[in-house]
C-alpha cells in the first residue's frame, strides 16, 4: 500500500469544499469521498501475484566501463499495470536509475534497462525487486517486493596496462626479433647466420665456419617455456590500505602485468592467491585467454583478516610446477613478523625455484619520515624511519637467501616487478 | 609507587591548568550558595523589613506599647481581620500604603468603612478620590525643605513637633498641618473627625529616619491609636479583575476551525507519501579499512608519550647512517666509524665534526628536534656533492 502525490493533491483541494461549506459534517463527507477514491483506485489495480520479474545476467565488467542490466516484467493479469519499478542493486554498483516507471499491458512483457557503473571491485549483488502497481487514477498503489537476485562481476581495472607496450618492446628486444642477436641477450641456442661487421667475434661458429666460405656466427635467444608462478597473498596485510588503495588491488595490478609479459615471453604462467586455503587459481595450463582467466579468478578476491600460513606455500607451489620455477610471492615486508614466515620459507624456496618477493612501500613513511620541524614531527620521522629500517632489514636479510626483492611505491609496482621478470629472464636465470 | 610518581608528574604538567580550574570551581560554589540562601522581606515599608526602607523599628515599638500589629498583603486577609476585631470588641486602625495604586474605588471605601482609623501614606490620586473625607493632592514639598514644623492644633502632630520632610507630598483637607511656609497643603491632611489620615511622607516610617526629628512621636501616635494595628501593603492579587477578554478563537471566522486539523491531516498524508519506502534497504557489505601508516603514526605517539628521545635519536641515528653507507657506496657491512670517515672524505672536514654532528646524544625535545635538523642537513649535503 503506498499513495500518490496526486492524492495528496487531491487531499489539499478537498479543502476548497470543507471550507465553503463550514462544519465537521462537510469535511467528513471530503474525507469520506477521499477514502471511497483511494480504496476504488486501490481495488483497480493489478494484483501484485500476477506480476513476475525476470532478470537477465548482466556479466562482467570492468571497474571503468558500466553495464547494463535488464529486467523483464510480466503482467499476466487482466488489466494494465501501471508500475513503478525497482531494482535494488548495492549501493557500490552504482545503479543510475534504478527505480523507472513501467507501463505493461495485460498479458504482456516489458523490459526495463537499468544502467549500472560499478565503483567497486568484486561481486555485487541485487537481492530483490520492488513492483509498485498504481490504480487507473493514480491515487493510490499497492507493493510488493519480489526475491529475484541477480549478481554482477566487476573485474579489476587493470591500469597497469599502459605499462605493457614498453615492457613488451624490451622483451622483444631480448628475443631478437626487432634488435641485434647477439650473445649474452639469451641463453638458447637460435640460428646460425653470416658473420657482420660488429658481432662479437666469441659468437663464431668455427664449425660451421668450415663447412662454408664465409664466416657464420650462432644467434641465442632468451629461453622460453620456463614457469612462472604468482602467489598473492590475501591474509590480513592485504587489506593494509596504500595510497587509498588496500595493498591487495595493488597486489592484482602487479600480477597482471606480470602475467601478461610471461605469457606474451613464451613462458607459462600460473596464478594462486592464498592464506590459509586457496581463494582463487588460474593458469596458462587451461583453455582460453590468459588475461581473462586471470581476470574472472581475481573478482572475488578480498582480503581476508586471518595470518597467512607459510608452511603451505610450498605444497601450493608443487602442486602447479614441479619443476624449477620463477615463483613470485605478491606479499607484506613489514605487518609483524615476517622472520617467522616469510624469511625461512623464502629462503627455502629459494633452493629450488627463482624467488622474487615484491611488496608495497608507503608513500606516507617517507613523507613522515621528512618532518624535521617540531617535536612530535621529529618523533613521527623516528618511527617512519624505525619501519623504513625493519623494511631495509628484512629486505637485506631476504637478497642474502638469494631472493629477489622488489620493493616500491604502488604505482611504482607493477613496472618494478615487470622489469625484475625481464632482467632475469635477460640474465637467463630463469 | 609508580602511579603516585605519575600522578606528580601529571600534576606539575597541568600546574596552571589545575589552578585555574580550582578557582573556577570555588567561584561556582560560592555563586550558588549565594544565590541559595533565603532572601529577606524586601518590600518597601514592611514590618519585616530591617533595611533602612523598611518599617520593622516603628512596629516593633508600636508591639511593645501594646499595639496588635499584624501585616497584610490582601483585601480579603485585611477585611477578615478587620472583621474578626469588630466581633471581639476591638478597635482598629488600618495603615495603607499603596504606592501602585493596586485598590479600586469600591473596594477603598470598603475598607475604609470596616476601619475605625484609616491612616493612608502617600496616596495617589485615584486612592485619594476613594478614601474620600475630602482630601486632595496639593503639590510635592520643595526641594531643600528638610524639616516641617506642625504650626496646627492638632494633639499628634503638635505634641511630636517638627518631623522629616524631604521628598515628601502635599495635600489638602479639612484639617491641614506641617504646612511649608508658602502655604498649599501640608505633610499631614486629615478629616474633621479623625478616622482618615494622610501623610504625605514614607520617610518618617522608615527605619533609617525614624529616629530623627519629632518622625518616631508622630508615626507612634498616629498608628497607635488603637489596640489593633492592621499593616496593609496591597499586591497585584488586589487589583479588580476585568472582564474576560475575547479569545482568537472566537474572533476567527468559523471555516477556520476546518482549517488547522485539515492540513495536519495532508501533512501527515504528505509524510506517508514521501516516507513509503520502494522496497527494503540494501546492504552493502563494506571492506575493511586499514590505514598501512596507523601502525607507524601509534609508534610515534607512544615515542612522543614517553618522551623517548634516546630511542627517536638512535633511530634516527641508524636511519641516516644507512643512507649515507648507500649514498657514498659503503656496502651493507659498513660500521659507523667507516662512514664517518668516508663521508668526512666527501665533504673535505675533519672526522670530528662529522662524529660531532652523528654521536650527538640529544636529551631534550628541543634538543632533539635540532639535531634531527642538523642530520636531515648533513645527508643533503654528502647527497649534494
Amino acid at each position: 500500500m503506498a499513495i500518490s502525490g496526486r492524492f495528496v493533491l487531491l487531499a489539499l483541494l478537498g479543502l476548497v469544499p470543507a471550507v465553503l461549506l463550514p462544519g465537521w459534517e462537510s469535511a467528513g463527507v471530503v474525507l469520506l469521498l477521499l477514502a471511497a477514491a483511494a480504496l476504488l483506485d486501490l481495488g483497480l489495480a493489478v494484483p501484485l501475484r500476477q506480476v513476475s520479474v525476470q532478470r537477465a545476467d548482466p556479466g562482467s565488467v570492468p571497474l571503468t566501463g558500466s553495464a547494463e542490466s535488464v529486467l523483464t516484467v510480466a503482467n499476466a493479469g487482466r488489466r494494465t499495470l501501471h508500475g513503478l519499478v525497482r531494482d535494488a542493486w548495492q549501493p557500490s554498483a552504482g545503479a543510475q536509475n534504478p527505480s523507472q516507471r513501467l507501463l505493461v499491458p495485460a498479458g504482456e512483457r516489458r523490459r526495463m534497462t537499468v544502467t549500472l557503473q560499478p565503483s567497486r571491485r568484486g561481486e555485487l549483488g541485487a537481492e530483490h525487486v520492488t513492483v509498485r502497481a498504481f490504480g487507473p487514477l493514480g491515487l493510490a498503489a499497492r507493493q510488493r517486493t519480489l526475491p529475484c537476485p541477480g549478481s554482477l562481476r566487476v573485474l579489476p581495472p587493470f591500469h597497469a596496462r599502459r605499462h605493457l607496450p614498453s615492457k613488451l618492446r624490451q622483451l622483444r628486444e631480448l628475443d631478437g626479433k626487432a634488435a641485434v642477436q647477439i650473445r649474452g641477450a639469451g641463453t638458447e641456442f637460435d640460428s646460425l647466420r653470416d658473420y657482420v661487421r660488429g658481432d662479437d667475434v666469441r659468437s663464431i661458429d668455427w664449425r660451421a665456419t668450415a663447412r662454408r666460405s664465409a664466416v657464420v656466427v650462432r644467434t641465442w635467444r632468451p629461453e622460453r617455456d620456463r614457469r612462472v608462478v604468482i602467489l598473492l597473498d590475501t591474509s590480513r596485510t592485504a587489506a593494509a590500505r596504500i595510497a587509498d588503495e588496500p595493498r591487495l588491488d595493488t597486489g592484482i595490478e602487479a600480477a597482471l602485468l606480470l602475467a601478461v609479459l610471461a605469457e606474451r615471453g613464451g613462458d607459462r604462467v600460473d596464478f594462486l592467491a592464498f592464506d590459509r586455503r586457496l581463494r582463487a587459481r588460474a593458469g596458462s595450463a587451461a583453455k582460453g585467454n590468459l588475461l581473462g582467466q586471470l581476470v574472472q579468478a581475481m573478482v572475488p578476491l578480498d582480503a581476508e583478516l586471518i595470518e597467512l600460513d607459510w608452511s603451505q606455500i610450498p605444497a601450493q607451489i608443487r602442486s602447479v610446477s614441479a619443476h624449477r620455477s620463477l615463483v613470485v610471492l605478491l606479499t607484506a615486508l613489514d605487518g609483524g613478523a615476517p622472520e617467522e614466515g616469510l624469511l625461512p620459507m623464502a629462503a627455502l624456496l629459494a633452493q629450488q625455484h627463482v624467488v622474487v618477493v615484491a611488496s608495497v612501500r608507503d608513500p606516507m613513511l617517507g613523507e613522515m619520515q621528512q618532518e624535521r620541524s617540531s617535536a612530535s614531527g621529529v618523533f613521527r620521522a623516528a618511527a617512519a624511519e624505525r619501519a623504513l629500517l625493519e623494511r631495509e632489514a628484512v629486505s637485506a636479510q631476504l637478497r642474502q637467501a638469494g631472493v629477489e626483492v622488489v620493493d616500491a611505491e604502488p604505482s611504482l609496482l607493477p613496472p618494478a616487478l615487470a622489469d625484475a621478470y625481464i632482467r632475469l629472464k635477460a640474465a637467463g636465470r630463469l | 609507587m609508580n602511579s603516585a610518581a605519575a600522578l606528580r608528574r601529571a600534576v606539575r604538567r597541568h600546574r596552571t591548568w589545575a589552578i585555574l580550574g580550582v578557582v573556577f570551581v570555588a567561584a561556582l560554589v560560592l555563586t550558588a550558595v549565594l544565590q541559595l540562601q533565603p532572601h529577606g522581606d524586601r518590600t518597601q515599608l514592611s514590618i519585616r523589613n530591617p533595611a533602612p526602607e523598611g518599617a520593622r523599628a516603628a512596629a516593633e515599638i508600636l508591639g511593645r506599647h501594646g499595639v496588635a500589629v499584624e501585616q497584610r498583603d490582601s483585601f480579603e486577609s485585611t477585611i477578615q481581620t478587620l472583621e474578626s476585631a469588630k466581633r471581639a470588641g476591638e478597635r482598629s486602625t488600618v495603615l495603607l500604603y499603596d504606592p501602585n495604586g493596586y485598590l479600586g474605588r469600591d473596594q477603598l471605601q470598603y475598607l475604609g468603612g470596616a476601619a475605625d482609623r484609616l491612616v493612608v501614606i502617600t496616596p495617589r490620586l485615584n486612592t485619594l478620590q476613594g478614601v474620600g473625607g475630602g482630601i486632595v493632592q496639593a503639590g510635592v514639598v520643595r526641594d531643600g525643605t528638610e524639616v516641617l514644623a506642625p504650626a496646627c492644633v492638632i494633639s499628634d502632630p503638635a505634641a511630636a513637633g517638627t518631623v522629616s520632610a524631604a521628598n515628601g507630598y502635599l495635600y489638602d483637607g479639612e484639617v491641614v498641618c506641617y504646612a511649608p511656609r508658602d502655604g498649599g497643603g501640608g505633610l499631614y491632611a486629615g478629616s474633621e473627625d479623625g478616622r482618615t489620615v494622610v501623610l504625605g511622607s514614607t520617610e518618617i516610617f522608615s527605619n533609617g529616619a525614624l529616629a530623627e526629628q519629632g518622625n518616631a512621636a508622630l508615626v507612634l501616635r498616629a498608628l497607635g491609636a488603637e489596640q489593633r494595628l492592621v499593616w496593609y501593603l496591597p499586591g497585584i492579587a488586589d487589583v479588580p479583575a476585568a472582564k474576560k477578554p475575547v479569545t482568537l478563537d472566537e474572533l476567527a471566522a468559523p471555516w477556520t476551525h476546518v482549517l488547522g486539523p485539515w492540513l495536519a491531516f495532508v501533512a501527515v498524508l504528505a509524510i506517508f507519501w514521501r516516507g513509503r519506502r520502494l522496497g527494503p534497504l540494501v546492504f552493502e557489505p563494506l571492506p575493511v579499512v586499514v590505514k598501512a601508516v596507523e601502525t607507524a603514526e601509534g609508534r610515534a605517539r607512544l615515542y612522543h608519550d614517553a618522551r623517548a628521545v634516546d630511542r627517536a635519536a638512535d633511530v634516527l641515528r641508524a636511519g641516516t647512517l644507512v643512507r649515507l653507507a648507500r649514498t657514498l657506496r659503503l656496502g651493507p657491512d659498513a660500521g659507523a666509524a667507516a662512514i664517518i670517515d668516508a663521508a668526512a672524505r666527501h665533504l673535505d672536514r675533519t672526522p670530528e665534526s662529522v662524529a660531532g654532528v652523528l654521536d650527538a646524544e640529544p636529551r631534550a625535545e628541543a634538543e632533539l628536534v635540532r639535531w634531527a635538523q642538523q642530520l636531515e642537513r648533513l645527508e643533503k649535503e654528502v647527497h649534494a656533492r
